[in-house]
């Protein structure tokens, strides 16, 4: 199963853009397609498709986000193994891993460019210990 | 039949350099439930697509790249990558394993390996991503070396995340014990197989692509994966590493052993990693030293205490985990002088540019760990190489005139960085000894065959056989010889294979030493298993580290099953091992190679007897037991050769 781009599509090229296999394909102001071999199913192209035309794997429409209200992870790291499972996982190479722990030399994941995170959840749908959980920024405490 | 959800990509990329033809190939799942992937999957296009009597360095070798069954299914310690081809140093089976990032890359890019035929008339790369398989011109790349070509690739990636494996200038050369690195420094340097990707001119794999890999059932990995990590997550505080001798000198005197179990080693790993070995070895015995001529008397405490394991931990910056480990024995180390950091060194290499050619200085350690590092050359055999060359001058097989007019003296690192810089470039005496030991001696002449010391053409590694029997069967009976992560009857003790496997020996509490040098049946029943069981581990990709924890916390069947949807047993796994332990020695066969002649130099085996230091006295019967190995895998007693059935009802599974 993969993602699927109706007759809707205006071409405005997000979906492409933002795609990190390279499965979408198509010609500005036309109808996109998606290879349905290629497609990692991340659902990056029905975030940011602003005309309603990606269909997810279950056939439903997927719906735009604003880029701000995308899940982002959080790393648990007294429950993280720092197998690196998680930076291998993310299709857009967004994860790295460095020291973070007092006294402690293994490394642990971080993003050090939410920029370049799609929200796809890949990172905690594979990590084993479920160390990574997924929520918007605005999720996040806000300091005093 | 689908193969979505069973772990493996079905398919695998062949590249035929001489013509740059790509194809993806579907591979039937009959192959992948009689041999499942990684190595069992290349014994088989091996077997089929190399013809005998083909030149390693020739086009018709095939040089294969592949992940594990188990990579990239949430399974743990399953992060391990292989290279396979026909060894120019072996002129057999050519096989080195290697963690690091690379093996889940393979399977992001839809396929389960990628094999290379034919030869490239000039020097390239091949880039793979979801939706680009070309090869590119790496003219440029020629003569940088592993670090800069990977940090140059890298680079040209730009954001996009990507793995390199790649040769150095031995590879380049064509150096036989050269090998092919990633992550800057994590080598499959065994069996001269960066010389074969150096005949190739294929300088280098960039594999970007992004396929994700499915499982059966996903949930029930987690789930193993959860309950091994509890176990890699216990670390009770242990010794500091100047207690680490005494251990190993107090294993030395005891006359009996507790079975081991490889939770203890474990936690030696995970705070030390491989150099927690480095005095414990010398003490009890497992180290050989000085060309295997010396023993622990000649390199005592005072001696081998520059490699106190604290020593590296000093130096380490942080920990280093491959792909999917949770333990994490690798490290990144500072380093002074020419390179500002490089990989920890492990065992084999402190021990083999250490005591074996008698040498104290770890900074000289560390300065030849990144170099071979970065010429991509393999620190075992290059260690060995050197006390060949030692042991020549001082016995006046070679002199200063061979030398460019540099003493070679044991243990002055003058001299052992003099030679090591000359092999990675071939210059004078570097290139009468860049291809290994048996070839050096075959040059020099003048008896130096009696004092080169290797198994079938490879240089053995840092286990001492006298020590451990299971290591002499392990590096003569093997179809890669020499090698040490295949068997040694501690590995069996650690796998704990009697757990869950009928019909292999079960091991008590412990045992007297002596007993390791009886002849008995069981010495060839738990190398047999451990040869079927190491097959299963390297099918599925997965760590020997792991494997130590034994099978019952480092569930390799349960994970497999899981993975695939089978429901096989683990007995049925182990057949799986011999299918892949028999293809690989038919292909031996089928290449000309008689077994007998792998096996390793009486030094390894007391013969004569040591008469000093822990090994004192003893003697490896090791004819005997390489009969009954091969008569347990139902292989001729007396030539080691399958039947020709029993190849025919392999080499048929298409």
């Amino acid at each position: 199963m993969a993602y699927f781009i109706l007759d809707s599509c205006i071409g405005c090229e997000n979906c492409k853009t933002v795609c990190p296999s390279q499965a979408v394909m198509g010609e500005k102001k036309l109808l996109h397609t998606i290879d349905g071999t290629v497609c990692i199913e991340c659902g990056a192209c029905g975030r940011v498709c602003p005309a309603k035309a990606v269909e997810d794997s279950f056939g439903l429409v997927a719906q735009k986000v604003s880029k701000e209200n995308w899940e982002k992870p959080f790393f648990n790291l007294e429950t993280c193994m720092s197998c690196g499972i998680c930076l291998d996982t993310c299709p857009a190479g967004a994860l790295s891993a460095n020291l973070q722990r007092v006294g402690n030399r293994h490394v642990f994941p971080y993003l050090p460019d939410e920029a370049a995170c799609m929200g796809c959840g890949f990172c905690a749908d594979d990590c084993p210990v479920a160390a990574i959980t997924m929520a918007p920024r605005s999720a996040l405490p806000q300091e005093a | 039949m689908s193969t979505k959800n069973k772990g493996y990509m079905g398919k695998i990329m062949n590249v035929d350099l001489s013509t740059g033809k790509i194809q993806i190939e579907t591979i039937s799942p009959v192959v992948y439930e009689s041999f499942l992937s990684g190595m069992g999957l290349a014994a088989h296009q091996l077997y089929h697509r190399i013809p005998a009597g083909a030149d390693p360095l020739g086009p018709d070798n095939l040089l294969g790249f592949v992940s594990g069954l188990l990579t990239g299914t949430g399974s743990l310690f399953t992060g391990r990558w292989m290279v396979v081809g026909k060894s120019p140093l072996t002129n057999g089976w050519g096989e080195a394993n290697c963690g690091g990032n690379f093996s889940p890359a393979i399977k992001h890019c839809g396929v389960d390996g990628i094999f290379f035929t034919g030869a490239s008339a000039t020097p390239v790369y091949l880039y793979v991503d979801d939706t680009t398989m070309e090869l590119r011109d790496a003219t440029d790349l020629w003569g940088m070396d592993a670090v800069e070509t990977e940090t140059h690739l890298l680079k040209n990636l730009g954001n996009k995340k990507g793995r390199v494996a790649c040769i150095g200038q031995s590879g380049e050369n064509r150096s036989l014990i050269s090998g092919i690195s990633t992550d800057k420094g994590r080598m499959a340097a065994r069996s001269g197989l960066g010389a074969v990707m150096g005949s190739k001119k294929l300088k280098a794999l960039v594999l970007a692509g992004t396929r994700r890999i499915f499982s059966h059932n996903k949930e029930e990995i987690k789930r193993l994966s959860r309950i091994c990590n509890r176990w890699v997550q216990f670390q009770p505080p242990f010794v500091p590493g100047f207690l680490t001798a005494p251990i190993g000198a107090l294993m030395r005197i005891m006359p009996a052993v507790l079975t081991q179990d490889g939770l203890l080693y474990k936690i030696l790993l995970r705070k030390w990693g491989t150099v927690s070995m480095n005095q414990m070895s010398v003490e009890m015995g497992d180290s050989p030293i000085k060309n295997w001529n010396g023993s622990s008397a000649d390199w005592g405490f005072f001696k081998s205490r520059s490699s106190n394991p604290d020593v590296f931990i000093r130096r380490e910056t942080e920990k280093f985990h491959c792909y999917s480990c949770p333990l994490g024995c690798g490290g990144i180390c500072k380093t002074q002088g020419k390179f500002s950091e490089t990989h920890k060194p492990e065992y084999e290499t402190v021990l083999s540019l250490g005591g074996f050619v008698m040498n104290k200085d770890m900074d000289s350690i560390f300065y030849l760990n990144e170099l071979l590092n970065r010429a991509g050359m393999d620190s075992i055999s290059a260690g060995h190489t050197v006390a060949f060359a030692l042991e020549c001058f001082e016995r006046g097989i070679i002199t200063t005139k061979d030398t460019m007019g540099v003493e070679l003296k044991w243990g002055d690192p003058g001299a052992i960085e003099f030679l090591i810089e000359k092999m990675i470039t071939r210059d004078g005496i570097g290139d009468i000894l860049a291809d290994g030991v048996k070839k050096a001696a075959e040059r020099i002449g003048n008896g130096a065959d009696k004092i080169a010391i290797h198994a079938g053409g490879q240089e053995p590694a840092m286990h001492d056989s006298r020590n451990d029997p299971g290591f002499a069967l392990h590096y003569s009976v093997d179809p890669a010889p020499g090698r040490h992560t295949n068997g040694a009857g501690l590995y069996y003790e650690m796998y704990q294979l009697w757990k869950q496997v009928k019909g292999v020996p079960k091991m008590g509490l412990g045992y007297l030493k002596s007993s390791k040098y009886k002849k008995d049946i069981k010495h060839a029943r738990i190398g047999k298993a451990n040869s079927q069981y190491m097959n299963v581990m390297n099918g599925a990709g997965a760590c020997l580290f792991g494997g130590f924890l034994g099978i019952r916390r480092t569930p390799i069947f349960d994970w497999l099953n899981a993975a695939t949807g089978w429901q096989f047993t683990p007995e049925q796994y182990m057949e799986i091992g011999t299918n892949i332990q028999t293809l690989k020695q038919a292909f031996n066969v089928r290449q000309g190679l008689n077994p007998k002649d792998s096996r390793v130099k009486d030094r390894l085996l007391g013969l004569p007897p040591q008469t000093k230091g822990a090994n004192k006295g003893r003697t490896v019967d090791i004819d005997s037991l390489m009969k009954d190995y091969w008569e347990l895998f139902e292989w001729d007693r007396e030539t080691g050769i399958p039947s020709q059935v029993h190849i025919d009802k392999l080499a048929s599974i298409a």
